[in-house]
């Protein structure tokens, strides 16, 4: 079963997200800001972290550098949620690779077929 | 008429006494002359005649007729005196004399060489002379004796018996010197004229053209006078004119000169002008505030003298711009004395000469301080993003869970249930924000006008607070309200207040510890109407305290991170404060819990009220 972790601190989303994604068949796990889910990294890497950006303690971005700088090997791919478009990120989203942008207000269907594209290839 | 002008009348009257005093004394004088020069010649000429004679036939007896009785009488001359034959003994052999003249005893001269001689010879008288002529006189060519002539010698007096004879001849020239002094002064009139024109002249007085006397014969030289005194009078005119107009044009400069200068140094902008020479020539004091620098550190010295941001020296010195270009740059100088950075809007513009566009006199550069307008955009772009984000994760949650309605497989009661609760509040968080957007937006435009109305304090907050309560929102808190038994009525916006008392109330609940109080409280003093909300949450750094009421403020405590906000509710309760002339405050500490207290001038509100 493929891992996926969720980060964003709108309960409401981890919970909707959480629900459309294990109907799936994914085994999800949930953090409602960057630090918590930084550290859990330390037990296991999933193969798909899905992040918000706006995040109290730990924004999506730093969370997003600190992995590149703490785990340069990494091989999962990371999904950022973005209320911004993708261009606006780029200065600081292009050093890190293996990185995707998807903009609010998202689709599941969208996000389902991503996953599903990105894991008949992985 | 003055006394001096009189002086050469009284000149010519000296002059002509004396001339008329020479005249007289010359005429005596040659008169007298001719007489002693006539008795000198008669006198010699009349003994030497007689001394051809012989000595007997002279010396006859007294009472005859002698030859010199006969010599007498056929004698003119006035003056002869007597005539005297003596023998050699000096004895008076024979005389005539001329009426009242005793003849003067005098010797004979022994040496032959003078016995022909004439001398002078006093009177008996003592006062009265003679000229006397001997001669020597012979008989057989012995001398016998002598013949003695005797002529008065004329004197220099006068007698007024003389008196017609002076005046006869005075009186032409005592006739003749007023006459030509009047004339002569009728002719120096335009003279005096013309010195009374040139000193008024002098004086820088309009002179007058000097009449002319038809008869004069300077008339002339009076015409050409008259003619360079209006020469001389235009001249000394346009002179004039031309001085003061250099005044006035002078005036007229140094007054447009120092409003030129008073215009550049109220400039916002710092000016400086760079010669063809690459040198600044002028500087105002606003580069003092802009780039720490005072004009005399910068005039008469190149750009990369005194600037050091490279950036702007390439500006400056003109690499930027070729020729006639406009260069529009900005650079951020560090300037020395805040350390802090500035962003700087640096244009440069061409000079050209007035009356010749071709002619490139150098550049000016304007300098702008844009780090507000700067910070102002980043601010913008920020306000914008921001906006974006809040008004997307509402409606993410709407997509995601309209979405998964559609889903029939995740559609159970539950669920369904569920999801309309989400939805419900996400909509009604997003209708808030919008609403605190578009008053913010409109306060901020001016736009947001307030309509003040009568309203019972106690009621209104009363009002607030039990629409509060009843609210979905309340999870889990207290609630106090504390008001006194009566308070005035305050013209306020009844809506306005309520949004901000709402806003208040709202952190109260989000921002409050499980289980803490929520209090609304009131006090009316003298001047004022104090409305405070307290609660018992987290608390408020002293930091923190200084950001809240900014637009879009997040406190990074995890506390406050972990409920949903925008960041406006306390940006626009303090505007809302303000459009009422409040004072929105806060106090709080860390742990225990905060106050927010809207206090409210009564003077001013039953003023604005009115």
């Amino acid at each position: 079963m493929k891992k996926i972790m969720l980060v964003d601190d709108e309960m409401h989303v981890l919970r909707i997200m959480k629900l459309s994604l294990e109907k799936q068949g994914y085994d999800i796990t949930t953090f409602n800001n960057g630090q918590v889910a930084f550290d859990a990294l330390q037990q296991g890497w999933p193969d798909v972290l899905i992040t918000d950006i706006q995040m109290p303690r730990m924004t999506g971005e730093e969370l997003c550098k600190n992995i590149e700088l703490k785990y340069p090997e990494r091989s999962f791919l990371i999904i950022v949620l973005t209320s911004r478009t993708e261009i606006e990120h780029r200065e600081w989203s292009a050093k890190i690779n293996n990185l995707q942008f998807l903009e609010k207000p998202v689709s599941m269907r969208n996000l389902i077929s991503k996953l599903a594209d990105y894991f008949a290839q992985h | 008429m003055k006394l001096s002008n009189e002086k050469p009348g009284f000149i010519m009257i000296l002059a002509s006494l004396l001339v008329m005093a020479i005249t007289v004394y010359v005429l005596f004088d040659n008169q007298h002359q001719n007489r002693e020069k006539l008795a000198q010649e008669q006198g010699l000429g009349l003994a030497r005649l007689m001394s051809s004679i012989s000595w007997s036939q002279l010396s006859t007896g007294p009472g005859q007729m002698s030859l010199l009785e006969l010599f007498r009488q056929g004698q003119s001359n006035p003056d002869f005196a007597y005539g005297v034959i003596v023998d050699v003994n000096a004895q008076v052999q024979s005389e005539v004399t001329a009426r009242g003249i005793i003849v003067p005893v005098a010797s004979l001269p022994a040496e032959p060489l003078s016995w022909l001689n004439q001398r002078i010879v006093e009177g008996l008288d003592g006062h009265s002379k003679f000229i006397e002529s001997h001669a020597p006189l012979f008989q057989n060519g012995e001398l016998r004796g002598f013949v003695r002539l005797g002529y008065i010698k004329p004197q220099l007096d006068f007698s007024y018996a003389q008196m017609p004879f002076i005046a006869t001849l005075t009186l032409p020239i005592f006739l003749l010197t007023p006459l030509f002094y009047f004339f002569l002064r009728q002719e120096m009139k335009p003279l005096r004229k013309i010195n009374e024109s040139i000193d008024k002249l002098t004086k820088g007085q309009l002179a007058q053209s000097v009449e002319l006397t038809p008869s004069s014969e300077m008339s002339q030289f009076m015409e050409r006078f008259n003619q360079f005194i209006d020469f001389t009078q235009a001249r000394m005119q346009q002179l004039n004119a031309e001085q003061s107009d250099l005044v006035t044009s002078g005036k007229l400069l140094s007054y447009k000169n120092s409003k030129v200068e008073s215009i550049l140094q109220t400039m916002p902008e710092a000016i400086l002008v760079i010669d063809k020479a690459g040198v600044v020539s002028y500087a105002n004091q606003k580069i003092h505030s802009l780039l720490g620098l005072d004009p005399v550190d910068v005039i008469n010295k190149k750009p990369h003298e005194w600037c050091k941001t490279a950036e702007v020296i390439n500006i400056l010195s003109g690499s930027h711009n070729k020729g006639a270009a406009i260069t529009i740059s900005s650079a951020a100088i560090s300037s020395d004395q805040s350390g802090q950075d500035k962003k700087l809007d640096v244009r440069t513009y061409p000079l050209f000469a007035p009356t010749d566009d071709s002619k490139l006199l150098g550049r000016l550069v304007v300098i702008r301080d844009i780090t507000e307008q700067h910070f102002e955009q980043q601010r913008q772009g920020e306000f914008v993003a921001q906006i974006a984000h809040e008004l997307k994760t509402p409606l993410n949650v709407l997509s995601m869970y309209s979405e998964s309605l559609l889903d029939d497989e995740l559609v159970s009661e539950k669920h369904r249930i569920e999801a309309a609760n989400v939805i419900h509040d996400e909509v009604e968080r997003l209708s808030s924000l919008i609403q605190n957007l578009l008053s913010i937006t409109k306060y901020e435009l001016g736009g947001l006008l307030i309509e003040r109305q009568r309203v019972r304090i106690l009621d209104f907050l009363q009002d607030v607070f039990d629409n509060l309560i009843k609210s979905d929102r309340v999870k889990g808190v207290r609630f106090e309200i504390d008001l006194p038994r009566e308070m005035s009525a305050l013209f306020i916006d009844k809506a306005l207040m309520r949004i901000a008392i709402n806003n208040l109330m709202t952190n109260a609940i989000k921002y409050n510890k499980p289980g803490g109080l929520v209090t609304l409280e009131a006090r009316e003093s003298e001047h004022y109407i104090d409305i405070s909300v307290l609660d018992e949450g987290y608390g408020i750094s002293q930091q923190d305290q200084q950001h809240i009421f900014d637009k879009f403020f997040r406190s990074e405590d995890n506390n406050i991170r972990e409920q949903t906000g925008h960041g406006l509710g306390l940006s626009l309760t303090q505007q809302i404060v303000q459009l009422h002339q409040g004072e929105l405050s806060v106090k709080s500490t860390l742990g225990t819990g905060s106050q927010f207290r809207i206090r409210l001038d009564k003077d001013k509100d039953s003023m604005a009220g009115n």
